[in-house]
């Protein structure tokens, strides 16, 4: 169990939220029952993979193929199953959770720098 | 709580991003290069074909210099998709008008990145781009001498025989 100090929550919307890792420097996304730990360059590859998703084909398509996307997340061995929704609120968790950490770069640069 | 964006890379996310773009504008030039060697190869203008297999070849290497770039400061390098280009060319001359224009789109392209750079204050990516800015100017001058060779020593008569057999000799030193 990890304690509550190398743990940081980064981004919580209805359906999941996000943590930093300090022990083991990974990103640990938790949605619906899903949770997936990534790297920090593997959550941006993964990010851009949902991002590409083509949201328009799978709401005008009427083919069973387009009522899902099968994404698999980088090097964890896990697939997620998403419904267009999912793919939404997956979205909007993943993007909120990308600001967080621009957010705490920008202020460790602005607030770190010289007090190291 | 720990910076793991910067831990892992000095990059910014849009910088990567012009850069992979940057990587498959290079890829894309190649390949052009090689479409207009083979035009030149099966028309009998041998010299010139030469010299776009080269330039080729050269476009190849600016590609793999932004490949390693990338890969060095930790962020991954996207082996680009590229599309088809075109084959047929209206007129001998008309290849190296289009070879010009390629590199002035490249130009274009370099110096909008050092543009993005100094913006987000990569002053260490600025400084990798110099040698491209700096490359650029010896390619557009590389093309546009191809060009003046089509007015200096004119068509007609054994004229693009003369034009082809030149256009292999042109470096940036022969010109200064």
């Amino acid at each position: 169990m990890k304690d509550s100090f190398t743990l940081h929550e980064l981004y919580r919307t209805a359906k999941g939220f996000t943590q930093q890792c300090d022990l083991t420097n990974r990103i640990i996304l938790t949605f619906g029952e899903q949770v997936i730990a990534f790297r920090y360059l593997d959550f941006v590859s993964f990010r851009r993979k949902v991002d590409r998703v083509n949201l328009h084909d799978m709401i005008f398509n009427l083919d069973d193929a387009y009522d899902f996307e099968v994404i698999e997340a980088p090097k964890s061995n896990q697939q997620l199953v998403l419904t267009l929704c999912d793919l939404v609120q997956l979205r909007d968790l993943l993007s909120g959770t990308q600001f967080a950490l621009d957010l705490n770069s920008m202020l460790h640069e602005a607030l770190y720098t010289y007090a190291s | 709580m720990k910076d793991l964006q910067r831990l892992r890379t000095s990059l910014k996310e849009e910088v990567e991003l012009a850069l992979n773009a940057q990587v498959k504008m290079e890829a894309e030039a190649s390949s052009k290069y090689l479409a207009m060697a083979s035009w030149c190869e099966v028309n009998g203008y041998l010299y010139s074909a030469k010299y776009f297999y080269k330039q080729a070849e050269e476009e190849r290497e600016h590609m793999l210099k932004i490949f390693h770039y990338l890969a060095d400061q930790g962020v991954m390098a996207y082996s680009p998709e590229v599309g088809p280009v075109p084959h047929d060319y209206p007129s001998f001359r008309s290849i190296f008008e289009a070879a010009l224009q390629s590199e002035i789109n490249v130009t274009h392209s370099i110096n909008r990145l050092v543009t993005l750079c100094r913006r987000v204050e990569d002053y260490a990516t600025e400084n990798f781009l110099q040698w491209f800015v700096k490359e650029q100017v010896e390619e557009e001058i590389n093309a546009r001498r191809a060009l003046e060779l089509f007015d200096v020593i004119g068509e007609e008569g054994t004229g693009r025989f003369q034009i082809d057999r030149y256009v292999y000799k042109i470096t940036h030193l022969d010109v200064e």
